[in-house]
């Protein structure tokens, strides 16, 4: 039993815009009264006090985090954690070790993260490490979008057959994955790149059953929706990190109108074109676009200066970048499924395309109208380290100072974006609902990202400072299940947290016809794919409703 | 290491039996040290859109002498020992088209004409998808990991013209699972010391042999591996007067003069786990039947317990 008084609360779902009221806990949960006078108190005076952050989309478990950590010892050197009398010893610095990157995510707040990319075949490897990333509540996005079955299951040509079969087999693959939200990485792409071939557009035929990109969209966003899934799509369009690629974003957009789609890092996906082939922003057309689009969500994707580790399964757009920046480079095509690759970058203020880039996440952001369409991501750690939110929060917060910063940038920047132009500055309620009642939204997670009623009491409690970077880097308290996990930034007490699984209304057993194909073309036999229960401690299924 | 330097792109057993049209054994035996392997995931195998097995992929195979391997390999490039280095230079040289001045195409790279690593070289660019085996013979020759960083190199440029993996032919039961964990636990894969209270890596430095060779290691516990078998002899009886324990199912060639042998039950059959395999690919396995003894799991965790309670009594100064 705890109770949080004199702190002003930020909980926009419940219309909370920085009232002075008190907050309730019991059981891990925040509730109206307390059933005993006895309670531990916080004194929040001079606090904002909120639930706790909420990580959409970030890559820090499984076997691509995994093999960037092992490929990239320089990023461990200098980052380093020692072992206390509570916390475990790690290292990394923009792909942390597990146990590390729980401790991180607290220590500015977050007690809710997904894991954005992971094949079923090596799920069971995201979930072992999951285990062992400690305050946070975790679940995982499946993908799909290069799958074998599901591709076999779209070249049927019977309209209601293949909706259901295509049903059935996404709740397969959600379940034996123990997954959370279907995730596509550019459709189609992948499997094109396993042969050879170059870049698909919306309509391309890929092999080996010619369905297009868009086929694979359209169907498993129409088996979502009909599946009820908490989360949309999840979807990382084709053509990422290309000049002129906004084209294809808006009409991946176009195609899918009505459906519950969230579109991720869409900072990759916003680039227009100049007359010599170089990069200029689109941002502006893409949520002006979003703007009239109440069904679609995404996240942003920010670019933070400094060092980043690219993966992604996006495979041939990793080679693409090894082959423009000569830097190493792991590949790994998975059968059946996905690819997937990795490679260091380091983005610099003095690089105008990096500028560029820059201006681009911080436009979309700043023209989206309405903050609960948007989630606060840097793709961790693909466009930087999640290390940076603060940063970026004061980057929203403060227009001053995001002009100082701009003016850091090459000058020519101005030519081909328009940050300078936009004086809007986020509210701490927006800033609430972009880091944590936005994102929960998004995700069906109705006891997340709010402190009404029944609300997991998951508080981030942050001393209000002029300097916002300052505040949100250091919490006064963090409570985690109702437990005080971090007091002054420091860990006080480690946990395991839950994880979120669905369990749709759809067949658990694979039809006779693709359990012959799984047989004949997978390694591992059909009974030791799905991750067995013994993988998840602490399962919490979310209602398909 | 080499990883650590350019990366490798590799891909799922299962690619290279759906896909692999071209397959290079290099320095490797699966034959006689993987002996499923060729007819479950590679050139004997029968996959999506290699449903004639063996007919419809070509094999070569690389190596200092003929192997069981060699003998059912379409061409056999029989190679002197402690060349390829120079090998995969002169592959990466013809592939990328670079002229290689004052060579001809008798002249002998690694004891083999230069017009033999031509062709291979056009066959490399040809195939749609190539997949390199390469095993401790390139692993653990003259060169060790700088030959892998030049493959793995190779392997890189070739997916200009086609899809090329490579994938290292491991040996010892999971040895990948324990890279696996203390990557995630630590962000190394190996040679990782503790003493500063955060892990600190240095290969070579830290390495096993290393460590015991300066004689640094008081105390050892060894599990589920046999230093008696693997490790020099110098290394060894070193080992030997030192304090061990070793926790391990089977007789071996350290647990006769081990201090403290703990048996336990071997997992996949007295005991669950997780198993990684060479690919990456996380593999559950199974409690077939009940043990007499406890798991690796159950005995380190004990173990750990005891430790730990002793360690909070000193700090509570009893």
């Amino acid at each position: 039993m705890l109770k949080i008084v004199n702190g002003q609360v930020y909980d926009p779902l419940n219309g909370d815009r920085g009232e002075v009221r008190d907050v309730y806990i019991e059981g891990g949960k925040v509730v109206d009264t307390l059933s005993t006078k006895i309670a531990e108190v916080i004194d929040a005076t001079g606090c904002v006090v909120m639930p706790g952050g909420v990580e959409i989309h970030s890559h820090i478990a499984g076997a691509k985090v995994n093999s960037a950590r092992s490929m990239c010892p320089e990023d461990h050197y200098d980052h380093f954690k020692k072992v206390t009398a509570i916390t475990r010893s790690g290292s990394g610095f923009t792909i942390p070790t597990t146990f590390l990157t729980g401790y991180l995510y607290a220590q500015l707040g977050y007690t809710t993260a997904f894991e954005a990319a992971v094949p079923v075949l090596e799920a069971r490897h995201a979930h072992e490490e999951l285990q062992d990333t400690p305050l946070l509540d975790t679940g995982i996005y499946t993908l799909m979008g290069n799958n074998y079955l599901i591709m076999k299951v779209l070249s049927e040509k019977d309209d209601s057959a293949r909706k259901n079969r295509l049903r059935d087999l996404v709740t397969w693959l959600l379940t034996s994955s123990k997954g959370y939200a279907v995730k596509v990485v550019n459709p189609g792409g992948v499997e094109s790149w396993k042969w050879g071939k170059g870049s698909v557009d919306l309509d391309t035929p890929v092999p080996p059953f010619g369905v297009t990109p868009r086929g694979i969209l359209l169907g498993l966003a129409e088996a979502i929706k009909d599946l009820r899934l908490p989360h949309g799509l999840h979807l990382h369009a084709n053509h990422l990190g290309e000049p002129g690629n906004f084209k294809t974003t808006l009409e991946t957009m176009y195609a899918l109108e009505g459906y519950p789609i969230h579109f991720t890092h869409l900072q990759f996906h916003s680039y227009g074109m100049t007359k010599r082939w170089g990069l200029s922003s689109a941002a502006s057309e893409i949520a002006e676009y979003l703007n009239t689009r109440p069904e679609f969500t995404y996240d942003v994707g920010q670019l933070v200066f400094g060092p980043a580790t690219t993966m992604t399964s996006d495979s041939p757009m990793q080679f693409r970048l090894h082959q423009m920046t000569g830097n190493k480079w792991i590949s790994a095509d998975i059968e059946m499924e996905t690819g997937s690759g990795i490679v260091p970058l380091a983005y610099k203020q003095s690089n105008l395309v990096n500028a560029i880039q820059w201006c681009i996440g911080l436009e979309l952001l700043l023209l989206t109208k309405n903050p609960w369409q948007v989630s606060l991501t840097t793709d961790h750690p693909n466009a930087g380290p999640f290390t940076a939110y603060p940063h970026i929060i004061r980057l929203l917060m403060d227009y001053d100072f995001r002009n100082e910063m701009l003016e850091q940038l090459p000058p020519k920047v101005a030519q081909f974006t328009n940050l300078k132009d936009i004086k809007r500055e986020y509210s701490l309620e927006e800033i609430t609902i972009i880091t944590r009642s936005g994102p929960a939204k998004d995700l069906g997670l109705k006891h997340k990202g709010h402190l009404g009623i029944n609300a997991d009491a998951d508080v981030a409690i942050y001393r209000l400072l002029e300097d916002k970077e300052k505040m949100f880097a250091r919490p006064a308290y963090v409570l985690k299940n109702g437990k005080v996990v971090v007091k002054d930034g420091e860990i006080t007490q480690s946990l395991s947290g839950k994880s979120f699984l669905v369990d749709p209304d759809g067949s658990k057993v694979l039809p006779p016809d693709l359990i012959e194909e799984f047989a004949k073309y997978y390694t591992i036999a059909l009974a030791n794919y799905a991750v067995q229960d013994e993988y998840i401690i602490h399962p919490e299924v979310i209602a398909c409703d | 290491m080499a990883r650590q330097l350019v990366g490798l792109a590799s891909c799922t057993l299962g690619e290279v039996k759906n896909r692999a049209d071209l397959l290079i054994y290099w320095g490797a035996n699966p034959m006689e040290s993987h002996m499923r392997h060729l007819s479950r995931y590679s050139a004997m195998s029968k996959g999506m859109y290699t449903p004639e097995g063996r007919k419809g992929r070509k094999v070569v195979v690389i190596d200092v002498r003929p192997t069981p391997t060699s003998k059912n390999a379409d061409i056999f490039l029989q190679v002197t020992p402690g060349q390829d280095f120079e090998i995969a230079t002169v592959l990466r040289a013809l592939v990328n088209g670079v002229a290689l001045h004052g060579l001809t195409d008798n002249s002998l790279i690694g004891g083999v004409p230069l017009a033999k690593w031509q062709e291979l070289a056009e066959l490399m660019k040809q195939s749609s998808y190539g997949v390199v085996m390469f095993g401790i013979g390139l692993t653990q020759s003259r060169g060790k990991d700088l030959n892998i960083e030049q493959l793995s190199t190779l392997v890189s440029e070739l997916n200009k013209f086609t899809r090329f993996y490579g994938i290292a032919m491991r040996g010892h039961g999971n040895v990948n699972g324990s890279n696996q964990v203390m990557t995630w636990q630590t962000g190394y894969p190996l040679a990782v010391n503790f003493n500063r209270g955060y892990p600190w890596y240095n290969p070579g430095e830290f390495s096993v042999v290393d460590m015991l060779h300066r004689k640094e290691v008081d105390a050892a516990l060894i599990i589920a591996t046999d230093p008696g078998a693997h490790l020099p002899y110098d290394i060894v009886r070193y080992l030997q007067s030192i304090p061990t324990i070793a926790i391990e199912p089977h007789k071996n060639l350290t647990t006769p003069w081990a201090n403290v042998v703990i048996p336990v039950a071997p997992a996949g059959v007295g005991a669950e786990g997780t198993f990684y395999r060479m690919d990456n690919v996380p593999l559950h396995v199974k409690k077939i039947i009940d043990f007499p003894y406890p798991s690796d799991v159950e005995v380190l965790r004990s173990i750990k317990e005891r430790v730990s309670n002793v360690k909070n009594r000193q700090r509570a100064g009893l």
